[in-house]
């Protein structure tokens, strides 16, 4: 409920500065490390695939 | 003398204020900065990755994430970009800290007054054959004004706080505080809170000031032209006197032998902004944008609510200086301190046994001095005998009959009669305050008599202590009571004991996020470094897997560390003790709004209040949603007055 206008009221004060930042901050780190976790397994399949190559060429002389 | 006259003046001052640049919340701001920043300069890279592996059937949904992450980035840097930008002025009405407004003491010094054991107080009443009788039954006025009756007083007599009140006789000072009674704690209401909002906008002395840069020496004579920053030349310079604007010396004639091209450059500041002043709003006629304001008041009728709610309430605004926890001895501790004392250890010597030992919960209190405390633990191996050495004169005959005479030392305690004891003691808040126990001064033990305080308020009665057997003093000997009997030696510091979580100061975000700054900074310059140099060699690839664990367990530390920070502020204030008037943007500048402060209605004047109170004021950039030009909707959005 808006509080009332030119009047005292009892107000349940909250800090939503605060919690938004710490919000989006984390949704931000939570993105950011499933971002890098997706490259991260693609880098590693890269590497997988190069070694299963390199074995491939060593196994067919 | 005007060092003096401003002591006595002590007054709650206007200071500046922007979320995101002040406190923990100024740290919190700058980690989550900087994460957004590597974020966007590292996107780049995370596409550069791409073209090596894009091949590869995982990373073909990865676009959206990625878009959806910069965007995200992006709101967050403006987020942060908003509340840099939000400033206001804020004035925070403090009547128990560093106290800029004084509290009042509801009570009047008096002689004591007898009290019966059910506290009533003794009167004197004469009857018809002229003797006086005790009764506390309360005369009427008359009766005391043609001497029939008076006060039975407390023998010897002792002017106490809460005493006998000449103007006011009937009622007793001890009577509930709801109805006017003492109080034991200091009491700033809320009107008195609103009167202070009011009135520092009037203040002609919260201006802003500048103070001298560097050395009286240095600066230029008194008398000589100075400047302003638009260069306009000022008389009446003088190094030891604070002026209202920032002000320059004239700069150097020459720049290598040439003109000066850059006046600015050349000048140098002859002083700095100590204090901002009141906000420069000087209403319509002269100031076209508007202004507006939030006034917060947090009050309760007794002392215990307004401590718990002003606790929460500090904990929620740590953002604001004057509430945060990391310098000394901050807001809290001294509320606590009103609320629950410090222990004491007191040395005490000549107790007089023959009046009995003190004892573990006696109330001990001193006779001149009004401290009062309750004993709770005799100090081990501290009870031994007080050293009391007398000298007397000997007299001896010697064979000729000639009597000399020699000054001798002698033990006047030899039966023990006198004990030495440190004890530890809870100190008790009298009705003026915390007493100290000062050497030298005689301690009684002490009784109830009588309450103070309001009784329909919990844990807000206290007792009234008086020394034992002070209504027996006029009685035949053998009927009079003997309290315990001690002298102070001395009061001996005590280590503060520590705290209980959780603290005050508990939860601090410049703790729980240490180095975030400089992670992300070296993160940042390691992916920039890779961007030039993106190879498909195995030993790079292996870098770069190593280098994203590492990110990605930092990430999750810092995730678990935002959770527990959230925790906190998740809370809502509960409504109840804290009072809130939103003044939105108007245009009659300082005067509206203290119109409006002083005609609101809706706040119930109660004994112990503190307030806060911020003023913003129009600027020319849409924010709070795109809705105003005032920082002050802004705030009243995230604190959910909208």
């Amino acid at each position: 409920m808006a509080h009332p206008k030119g009047e005292w009221a009892e107000a349940e004060i909250r800090r939503d500065d605060i919690k938004k930042l710490l919000e989006n901050t984390k949704q931000l780190a939570e993105m950011y490390s499933e971002i890098i976790g997706i490259k991260k397994a693609g880098w590693e399949n890269v590497l997988r695939s190069r070694e299963k190559r390199a074995e491939k060429e060593k196994q067919n002389g | 003398m005007a060092e003096f006259s401003a002591l006595l003046t002590a007054k709650a001052e206007w200071k500046p204020h922007q979320i995101a640049k002040a406190g923990d919340l100024a740290t919190l701001a700058a980690a989550a900065t900087a994460l957004a920043e590597t974020v966007k300069s590292t996107l780049s890279l995370a596409s550069a990755g791409m073209e090596v592996v894009k091949l590869l059937a995982t990373l073909q949904n990865i676009n959206p994430l990625l878009m959806a992450l910069e965007a995200l980035a992006d709101e967050v840097l403006k987020q942060i970009q908003d509340l840099k930008e939000a400033g206001y002025w804020y004035l925070y009405v403090d009547p128990y800290y560093e106290g800029n407004v004084t509290p009042t003491q509801k009570y009047n010094y008096g002689f004591e007054q007898l009290r019966n054991k059910a506290g009533k107080r003794i009167w004197e009443i004469k009857d018809s054959s002229g003797n006086w009788t005790d009764t506390p039954n309360i005369p009427t006025l008359a009766q005391l004004n043609e001497e029939k009756a008076k006060p039975h007083y407390a023998s010897p007599r002792k002017l106490i706080p809460g005493g006998y009140d000449r103007d006011n006789p009937l009622q007793d000072p001890l009577r509930s505080s709801s109805e006017g009674g003492v109080s034991k704690f200091p009491t700033f209401t809320t009107k008195e809170v609103i009167k202070e909002f009011v009135k520092a906008f009037d203040d002609e002395g919260d201006v802003p000031r500048y103070k001298l840069l560097g050395e009286v020496s240095a600066a230029p004579k008194a008398g000589e032209v100075v400047y302003d920053d638009d260069g306009n030349a000022f008389t009446g310079w003088d190094p030891k006197v604070d002026f209202g604007l920032e002000l320059f010396d004239m700069g150097q004639a020459s720049e290598d032998g040439s003109i000066v091209k850059n006046y600015v450059a050349a000048r140098k500041a002859l002083n700095s902004k100590q204090s901002v002043g009141k906000p420069n709003i000087l209403g319509n006629t002269e100031f076209v944008g508007g202004s507006g304001a939030i006034a917060i008041v947090i009050a309760s009728g007794d002392f215990q609510s307004f401590y718990d709610v002003f606790n929460q309430f500090s904990k929620m605004f740590s953002d604001i200086p004057e509430f945060a926890s990391d310098t000394g001895k901050n807001l809290l501790d001294a509320l606590t301190e009103i609320v629950t004392p410090n222990k004491v250890t007191v040395k005490l010597t000549q107790v007089d046994t023959k009046y009995q030992s003190f004892i573990v919960g006696d109330i001990i209190g001193g006779k001149i001095y009004n401290s009062i405390g309750e004993i709770i633990e005799i100090i081990d191996g501290s009870v031994v005998p007080t050293a009391m050495i007398g000298r007397k004169e000997v007299k001896d005959t010697d064979d000729e009959g000639m009597i000399t005479s020699v000054m001798q030392d002698f033990n006047m305690n030899e039966t023990e009669r006198w004990l030495d004891m440190e004890v530890i003691v809870n100190p008790i808040r009298n009705i003026d305050g915390l007493n100290p126990w000062i050497t030298g001064d005689m301690v009684l033990e002490m009784e109830k008599r009588g309450e103070s305080g309001n009784p329909e308020i919990q844990d807000d009665v206290f007792p009234n202590y008086v020394f034992k057997g002070q209504d027996t003093t006029e009685l035949p000997k053998a009927s009079r009571i003997y309290p315990k009997v001690a002298i102070v030696a001395m009061e001996k510091l005590m280590v503060l004991p520590d705290s209980t979580p959780p603290d005050f100061g508990g939860i601090k975000i410049k703790d729980i996020v240490p180095g975030w700054g400089e992670f992300f900074q070296i993160l940042e310059n390691f992916v920039l470094q890779l961007k030039g140099m993106i190879s498909d060699s195995s030993a790079f690839i292996q870098d770069m897997i190593d280098m994203i664990k590492q990110v990605e367990a930092f990430l999750e530390y810092m995730i678990k560390l935002i959770d527990e920070f959230l925790k906190f502020f998740q809370i809502t204030l509960p409504s109840q003790g804290v009072y809130a008037l939103y003044i939105p943007n108007q245009s009659e500048g300082n005067e509206g709004i203290q119109s409006e402060l002083k005609n609101a209605t809706g706040i119930p004047d109660l004994g112990y209040a503190a307030g806060l109170l911020f003023v913003g004021t129009e600027g020319d950039k849409l924010i709070a949603g795109g809705g105003s030009k005032n920082p002050i909707d802004l705030l009243a959005l995230v604190l959910g007055l909208l």
